[in-house]
C-alpha cells in the first residue's frame, strides 16, 4: 500500500501529471475499480425510468448494471450479471419489464433482483436457496433531486455531503426556470473519442482552449453573424481578460462560469439561430406578449454553466454529459438532451435545437485534438503533461467555504480532480458488491 | 477516345424522366459530397430544406435531439466552419466513397416525388477506416426550373450508439 501512495506522489504532481496516466492499460483497470467503485459516480436521472419496471442499462465504470424501478415504485441499480454463469441477463438499452430472464439457461429474476424461478431447481442441493442467488445489487444508491448516484464504498460520506459545495450550483442549474422540471427523456448525442477518458474530463473544466480549439466556430459565427454573438465573449486575445471564472469545490468537482458574459444581457438575443428560431419566437410573442416571451426564450439556451461532479458527471449548458470510459484510449461521451416541465412546446424545440448546436459545432473539434493529445502521448520518452497556469500567479482566491476561484484559463479543475484521483487511487477502500 | 475525363463534371443525363432525374440527383448529391463540393452539393436542395439525421428511428424532433438537423442556414454554417481553415475535426478532412443502392423511386404528392435508398459510407481519416451503413429517405420538388432535394433524412443502422468522428457531410 504505501509504495502504491509514492508511485501516485510521483505521477500526480501539482505542476504535472505522467503519460502513464492516459496510456497504461494496468492504471486504467485499477481507476475502472477505485476511481468508479469508490466514490459516487453518476448513473443516471429518475425521469429516465418515470413508471413502475421502467428501466435502462448502464455502466458503473465496466460493470455493466441495470437501473430499474421496481413494482415498489423505488429505484434499484442491479448488476447485470446472472448468478449462475455470469451472462447479463437484460440485454436491451432501455425498456419496461417486471422481470429478467437469463437467455443462456432461463434462470429468472424480479426487477428488483430477487431470483424468482431456475429451471429443474431440484438438480440443486437441498440446502440450495435462491435467495441467495439474487442479483447483486450497488449497495450504496442516493438520488439527489433527481440525479441518481451510486457507489461500491460503504465508507463513502452521504451524497450531499459528497456533492458539498456543487450542491448549490446544481440547485442553480435545476432551478433556472422556477417551477419547470428537468425531463431527460429526448434522446442522446453519443462520441465515441480514441482516446483516455481523462483527455475529456481534463477538458471540461478547462478554460483555456475555447479561442483556439473552437476556432472555427468562433470564425463562422463572426463571419456570418458578427462578434457579439454567443461565445464571441471568448475573444481572440487574452483569455482570462473577461468575467469568468474557474472554481475548485468539494471533493475534485470544479465550475466554470460563463453566465456573467453569457447571460449579460440576453443570451437569446445573442445566439446563434437555430432552424425555427423566428416563426417560433414569433409564436411566442403573440400569443404570450414579449414581457413573458423574453422570460421563456432565454431557457432555450445554454445555461452558460459547466459544471463538474467528478468523475463522470458533465452538467454543461442544457445537457448533462456522462463520461463513459471504455478502454485505455477509448471514451464515450453521451450529451443526454433535456426538456423542461410545464413550458410552452416552443421553448422545448427550441431547446433540442440548441442541444443540437454544440456537440455538432463544437465538440467535434474537440474531440479532434483529445485524439491528437493521445496520439502524442505515446510518445514514450515525453512523459510529463503540464496543468500549471495560474498555479504562481497568485490570482487563485479561496473563501470561507473553500471554494478557491481563478481566472477563466486557470488549470485549478485539472489540479483539483486529480488531488481527488490520487486520494481514491491511494486509499484503502471498503469496495463490496451485497 | 478521350482519355483525360476526370468524372469531376458529368454532362446531361440523357433521360429526363422524373423518376431518372431524381435518381441522377441523389447519385449526384453523394458524389459532391465525396468530391467535397459542398457549396455546388447544396445547390441541389431547395432554397427551404433539411438535412435529418435523426438520433433514434422515427425520432420526433420537436422532442428529442437529432444528430443532425438542418435547414439551409444551419447547412450554409456547417459549410462555413469547414471552410474557416480552423476545423480540427477535419483536418486532414475525412475522404468518403458513398455507395448508394436499393433505390426506390415513388409518388408523394402531386408535385413531390420520394426516394428510399440504402447506403455504404466508406471513410478514411489519418489511421482510422471505417464504413457507416444505413438508409436515406429524400424528398423532391420542383424549384426553378428542374427538380431539387427538398428533404435528405440520413438513418443510420446505429444512430443510437457511439457516433465517432462524423463531421463531414453524411
Amino acid at each position: 500500500m504505501q509504495r502504491a501512495v509514492v508511485r501516485w506522489d510521483d505521477l500526480v504532481q501539482e505542476h504535472r501529471v505522467h503519460r502513464s496516466l492516459y496510456t497504461d492499460p494496468s492504471v486504467f483497470a485499477e481507476e475502472m475499480i477505485k476511481v468508479f467503485g469508490g466514490t459516487w459516480v453518476y448513473l443516471g436521472h429518475e425521469t429516465e425510468i418515470p413508471k413502475q419496471n421502467d428501466f435502462v442499462t448502464r455502466r458503473l465504470g465496466l460493470r455493466p448494471i441495470i437501473l430499474t424501478r421496481g413494482g415498489d415504485g423505488r429505484v434499484h441499480a442491479l448488476l447485470n450479471r446472472c448468478s449462475h454463469r455470469a451472462a447479463t441477463v437484460c440485454r436491451q438499452s432501455e425498456g419496461s419489464a417486471r422481470h429478467f430472464t437469463c437467455g443462456y439457461h432461463g434462470w429468472t429474476y424480479s426487477n428488483t433482483g430477487e431470483l424468482v424461478s431456475v429451471p429443474g431447481e431440484d438438480a440443486y442441493a437441498p440446502e440450495f436457496h435462491r435467495s441467495n442467488y439474487d442479483l447483486a445489487k450497488i449497495p450504496r444508491l442516493e438520488n439527489y433531486r433527481g440525479f441518481i448516484f451510486g457507489t461500491l464504498n460503504r465508507d463513502a460520506p452521504a451524497l450531499v455531503d459528497h456533492l458539498g459545495t456543487a450542491r448549490p450550483l446544481i440547485d442553480q442549474w435545476l432551478d433556472r426556470f422556477p417551477g419547470a422540471e428537468i425531463i431527460v427523456r429526448s434522446a442522446a448525442h453519443r462520441m465515441v473519442m480514441r482516446a483516455n477518458w481523462k483527455l475529456v474530463y481534463d477538458n471540461a473544466g478547462d478554460g483555456y482552449h475555447p479561442p483556439f480549439s473552437h476556432r472555427s466556430l468562433l470564425r463562422m459565427t463572426a463571419r456570418r453573424y458578427g462578434t457579439d454573438r454567443d461565445m464571441s465573449y471568448f475573444g481572440t486575445g487574452d483569455p482570462d481578460d473577461c468575467r469568468m471564472y474557474t472554481q475548485s469545490l468539494s471533493n475534485g468537482h470544479t465550475f466554470f462560469d460563463q453566465r456573467l458574459e453569457m447571460h449579460a444581457d440576453s443570451a437569446w438575443r445573442r445566439q446563434r439561430p437555430q432552424p425555427g428560431r423566428e416563426a417560433y419566437e414569433a409564436q411566442l410573442r403573440e400569443r404570450l406578449g414579449d414581457e413573458e416571451a423574453n422570460r421563456l426564450l432565454e431557457v432555450a439556451v445554454g445555461s452558460g454553466m459547466n459544471l463538474n461532479i467528478f468523475p463522470n458527471l458533465l452538467i454543461i449548458g442544457n445537457q448533462i454529459q456522462v463520461v463513459e470510459p471504455l478502454t485505455v484510449d477509448r471514451v464515450q461521451v453521451t450529451w443526454y438532451a433535456t426538456t423542461l416541465s410545464g413550458v410552452p412546446e416552443e421553448i422545448n424545440v427550441l431547446r433540442m435545437r440548441t442541444q443540437e448546436d454544440f456537440p455538432n459545432f463544437g465538440e467535434v473539434d474537440d474531440a479532434a485534438n483529445f485524439e491528437a493529445c493521445q496520439e502524442g502521448l505515446g510518445i514514450p520518452e515525453l512523459e510529463w503533461i503540464d496543468i500549471s497556469r495560474h498555479l504562481h500567479t497568485g490570482r487563485e482566491m479561496v473563501d470561507e467555504q473553500g471554494i478557491v476561484t481563478g481566472p477563466a484559463s486557470d488549470d485549478i479543475h485539472f489540479r483539483a480532480y486529480y488531488k481527488e484521483w490520487k486520494r481514491l487511487m491511494s486509499a484503502e477502500l471498503n469496495l463490496t458488491i451485497k | 477516345m478521350r482519355l483525360d475525363r476526370q468524372f469531376s463534371e458529368l454532362g446531361d443525363p440523357p433521360i429526363k424522366n422524373v423518376e431518372e432525374e431524381c435518381e441522377r440527383l441523389i447519385k449526384c448529391e453523394a458524389r459532391l459530397i465525396d468530391t467535397g463540393d459542398f457549396e455546388q452539393w447544396l445547390a441541389l436542395f431547395t432554397h427551404e430544406c433539411l438535412y435529418w439525421i435523426p438520433a433514434r428511428r422515427g425520432g420526433d424532433p420537436r422532442r428529442e435531439v437529432a444528430l443532425e438537423f438542418h435547414d439551409r442556414r444551419r447547412l450554409e454554417d456547417r459549410i462555413a466552419r469547414l471552410r474557416t481553415g480552423s476545423a480540427y475535426s477535419q483536418i486532414p478532412p475525412t475522404r468518403t466513397c458513398h455507395l448508394l443502392s436499393n433505390i426506390e423511386i415513388f409518388v408523394v404528392e402531386a408535385n413531390e416525388v420520394g426516394a428510399r435508398a440504402n447506403f455504404v459510407i466508406h471513410t478514411s481519416r489519418l489511421t482510422v477506416q471505417r464504413a457507416l451503413a444505413g438508409w436515406c429517405g429524400y424528398v423532391f420538388a420542383q424549384e426553378d426550373s428542374g427538380w431539387k432535394i427538398t428533404l435528405k433524412q440520413v438513418n443510420l443502422l446505429d444512430s443510437d450508439r457511439g457516433q465517432e468522428n462524423n463531421s463531414f457531410f453524411l
